[in-house]
């Protein structure tokens, strides 16, 4: 995409704001450091706190075959040490000026982000700078973080009823192609294997600046953030990237039925799931609206079907991209619906409800009045999630579409984008990808598995 | 480390000069802080004892919208526990004059969705939706709230979702534990009472959420929030038409209890389980003391936040856990303060022997000034971030009302986390955080944890 080539033609000290008339936008400029490194600037003078997010283009998909989980273990590592701040003083140094940290590792990227008193930006791009740079960490980190992410694991899979459901189940299930199919919280040997040497190398591979996107929003100069990116970033060399692996999915032809038992669950249940149409088409955006139509909000057809009316279950929850939102992955993605139900209702009876209003949306075109009220959830969504999570989402977004896209500004023409899909969109949409063909289910069974193991 | 200070200041000047290679750099200080007040509120009261509070604020077009009621569990009878969630779930199938469906129609109509959740203390109906709904919004709160249907024919489905939840909660050893742990804390209390029975749960009938509804559910416990982009005539217009018509009911229940301060030990067996879940707590002052500032610095130094001793000590030096925290929990006028981890099985004593270890030292020897400034550092900052968002907002402004603090309780709160000093942490960790007082609940793997939990007393049932 043109839009940052075309800002850097102009100059980058002033904001781009996007030019379209709708009701809100978010001003976005950035840039390209001869390194390669990309950044993303967007002020918003409304608390003295900026967020500093640095994206990686390096997701658990694309991990080493035999090392299952390394992405991840490898982002706790960069919390272990760099050049000039050694084991937690990274994190000491976020505290103790007043601000958040974390570190995520999603399909399609790794991220590092700070959320810190205004004041402080400066302090925080020479950090990120640092830990781009150079990983510097002992065999005793290495040892110690591996324990870590064990106990990780453990508590939220190994020691937890319905642990993994559906989040880390379906990928496994749904998906063909290795990369998008294996257990990315990691075989708990794969990550006792994992060396200073893997890690050495992975920080030199995928952690290149030409590899990553720097974000900065909130109460900030642009002039100033970008004088300072250039400083601490642009003397970090540039490497070149690594082919990568081809991610696609072959169509799916039929159905896929996969039932798990835990020993640890006392009530059965469900999740269902189908393959998305490739991101920012048409179809794309009519998912959205077929997930506010169909699962978000107590106005939606599974929820009406499935709890008001049948009592089925409690809640149907569920969405595009358990880890995150719609707009935040870029590999294969499934839509996931999932329950919590009892044992006088069979899998195949809920199903039969549910395919009720599902095949309702792939027959006949959606009302105006539905229609309306998803595109409103849809933009509250949206907006929620530009504003959610301290401000980080805007950041989330930004970085997401400028390391897939090359066009940060492409966030400002999602609501419109929701605007435009018409009816007949989602009926064509709905035909295709509501397909029980292109449906994965899952059912969790309560009891003991026959082979006494717990979990897959 | 200290990246505040002259020292700092000294450090980059000489970077700038000659250094050798291996040396490290220090982060350049930051800026002077810019200035942070909290958003200007609008409080308004009705003439029926009803709180109004209005907060114009931020960018982006969402309005946050709450009613708190002050009831809860707090006034369910010892054979009522989640009736007051039933209660909650029942007024959520419609009004006299629209059906649940109708509600949600309208509610997600506004981009929103309106929720009511119960918990000890507090009934509170919310939602978030675009800012041009927002008095909208407000009036179908009110609708919701004051004329309620209760239809008969939801109560069996909700009774059996409630069921259902209550079993799953049952399997999952956190649940376990924070369930044992209320129990020990607050004996014969509703505090202490978590989870009903799945019997009694059964016996819940209309009749008695209606009861509780008409009992505890008035204009004089209630307390409307509206935070975000929102036209403030129109809202405080739909907050006068919307409430200033309902009945006052009786006042909010004061029932403070008396939690329980001696070492118990209470091990919940999970055979073959990988990991112990730990809670470790004690009784300590509450909001409304002048202690609890300088017992949320204590706390935040020694396990609640990542960087501090406890956390240090059992995930980044030992492995043994990835997420320990500790909290203070408060209640109306009482409070506890605890330590949960879920740690590796065989270092189950071994993780407990760290903990009460940190507790130790802090009795005994003050923080050096530079790690209780970081810490200080840290509340001001996140007490900032919090207040930059609607949601983080509001619950600051619920907090200090739930506990009846006042506005400049909230202002207050930077300077007084700041005049604590390294003394005041070690004399909070004495006066407070006593071992040989605390209450121990540990659901494990019993035949394998048992001979490490020996020298932290013998289990009671």
């Amino acid at each position: 995409m043109t839009w940052l080539r075309i800002c850097a033609a102009i100059g980058l000290s002033a904001s781009c704001v996007a030019a379209q008339s709708q009701k809100f936008s978010i001003p976005v400029s950035g840039g390209t450091v001869p390194n390669g490194l990309r950044y993303v600037l967007s002020p918003d003078h409304t608390t003295p706190i900026v967020t500093v997010a640095v994206y990686y283009h390096i997701g658990f998909r694309i991990e080493p075959r035999d090392r299952t989980g390394f992405a991840h273990l490898f982002e706790h590592l960069m919390f272990q040490g760099s050049q000039n701040l050694g084991k937690l003083e990274f994190v000491k140094l976020v505290q103790s000026n007043g601000g958040v940290l974390n570190g995520s590792t999603r399909f399609d990227f790794t991220n590092y982000f700070e959320i810190v008193p205004s004041n402080t930006l400066q302090t925080f791009l020479w950090a990120e700078a640092d830990r781009m740079r150079s990983l510097a960490i002992t065999q005793e980190n290495l040892t110690n973080q591996q324990g870590v992410v064990k106990s990780e694991v453990r508590v939220n899979v190994l020691n937890r009823p319905y642990g993994g459901f559906p989040w880390l189940d379906m990928p496994q299930y749904a998906n063909t192609n290795w990369y998008n199919a294996h257990n990315f919280y990691g075989d708990l040997r794969d990550i006792d294997a994992a060396t200073l040497a893997d890690a050495q190398a992975f920080h030199k591979t995928y952690y290149s600046p030409r590899n990553a996107v720097v974000v900065v929003t909130g109460d900030f100069d642009p002039s100033q953030a970008k004088a300072w990116i250039e400083q601490y970033f642009g003397n970090i060399p540039g490497t070149p990237l690594p082919t990568r692996p081809d991610l696609t999915e072959p169509k799916q032809q039929k159905e896929i039925r996969a039932s798990k038992t835990d020993s640890l669950a006392n009530r059965p249940a469900l999740a269902f799931a189908y393959h998305m149409p490739p991101r920012n088409t048409p179809e794309y955006f009519a998912m959205g609206l077929i997930d506010q139509i169909l699962l978000q909000g107590h106005d939606a057809r599974l929820y009406q079907a499935l709890v008001q009316r049948s009592g089925v279950t409690g809640d149907v929850s569920g969405g595009i991209n358990l880890l995150g939102n719609m707009f935040d992955y870029e590999g294969p993605m499934v839509w996931t619906v999932s329950l919590f139900h009892d044992a006088g209702h069979s899998p195949d009876e809920i199903l039969k409800r549910a395919d009720v209003v599902i095949d309702s949306l792939r027959t006949v075109p959606v009302d105006a009045a539905t229609l309306a009220r998803a595109r409103v959830k849809e933009r509250a969504a949206l907006y929620n999630i530009l504003g959610g999570q301290l401000g980080f989402g805007r950041a989330d977004l930004l970085a997401c579409y400028a390391l897939f896209d090359n066009n940060a500004n492409y966030v400002n023409s999602l609501d419109s984008q929701f605007q435009i899909v018409t009816p007949a969109v989602i009926l064509r949409t709905a035909k295709e990808y509501l397909r029980p063909t292109n449906r994965t289910v899952l059912t969790i069974v309560p009891g003991k598995p026959a082979n006494g193991a717990v979990g897959k | 480390m200290a990246p505040l200070g002259s020292k700092v200041v000294l450090a980059v000047a000489l970077t700038a000069c000659a250094l050798q290679a291996q040396e490290k750099q220090v982060p350049p200080a930051p800026a002077t802080p810019a200035p942070f007040t909290l958003p200007a509120t609008r409080d308004i009261a009705l003439p029926n004892g009803m709180k109004v509070t209005l907060v114009p604020y931020g960018a982006l077009p969402l309005v946050t919208v709450s009613l708190v009621i002050r009831t809860g569990a707090i006034d369910e009878g010892r054979d009522q526990v989640w009736l007051s969630a039933l209660v909650g779930d029942m007024l959520q199938q419609g009004t006299t004059t629209r059906s649940a469906s109708a509600l949600a129609d309208a509610v997600a109509g506004m981009g929103g969705d309106l929720t009511i959740r119960v918990g000890n203390d507090d009934m509170t109906a919310s939602g978030s939706v675009l800012g041009d709904s927002a008095a909208a919004f407000v009036r179908l709160v009110g609708d919701v709230v004051r004329h309620p249907s209760f239809p008969e024919a939801e109560m069996a489905r909700l009774v059996g979702d409630r069921q259902r939840e209550l079993a799953i909660s049952m399997t999952q050893p956190q649940q376990i534990v924070a369930e044992r742990y209320a129990k020990l804390m607050y004996p014969d209390h509703p505090y202490g009472r978590i989870y009903p029975t799945s019997q009694a749960l059964g016996t819940y009938t209309t009749s008695q959420v209606r009861e509780f509804y008409t009992r505890n559910v008035g204009a004089t416990r209630a307390h409307l929030f509206v935070i975000g982009k929102f036209d403030s005539t129109a809202v405080e217009q739909a907050a006068r038409t919307g409430f200033g018509d309902w009945a006052a009911g009786q006042p909010a229940t004061v029932n403070v209890p008396t939690p329980h301060a001696q070492r118990s030990l209470v091990v919940v067996d999970r055979p073959g389980a990988v990991q112990s879940t730990l809670e470790i707590g004690i009784p300590v002052a509450d909001p409304s003391s002048t202690d609890w500032i300088p017992l949320q610095v204590t706390d935040a130094l020694l396990g609640g936040s990542f960087n501090s001793r406890i956390t240090s000590d059992i995930r980044e030096r030992k492995g043994y856990t990835y997420s320990p925290f500790s909290t203070v929990a408060a209640h109306y006028r009482t409070a506890t303060w605890h330590e949960s981890a879920d740690v590796t099985t065989s270092a189950t004593g071994a993780s407990m022997k760290e903990i009460f270890g940190q507790i130790d030292s802090l009795r005994t020897t003050p923080p050096s000034a530079d790690e209780v400034k970081g810490i200080q550092n840290y509340l001001a900052g996140v007490w900032v971030l919090r207040a930059s968002t609607q949601t983080g907002l509001l619950g600051q402004l619920e907090f200090a009302d739930s506990h009846g603090l006042d506005h400049a309780w909230l202002s207050d709160y930077i300077p007084r986390v700041y005049q604590v000093t390294p003394s005041d942490v070690r004399g909070m960790a004495e006066k407070y955080l006593d071992p040989s007082k605390m209450a121990i609940v540990v659901a494990g793997d019993k035949k394998v944890i048992a001979d490490q939990l020996t020298p932290y007393g013998t289990p009671v049932q």
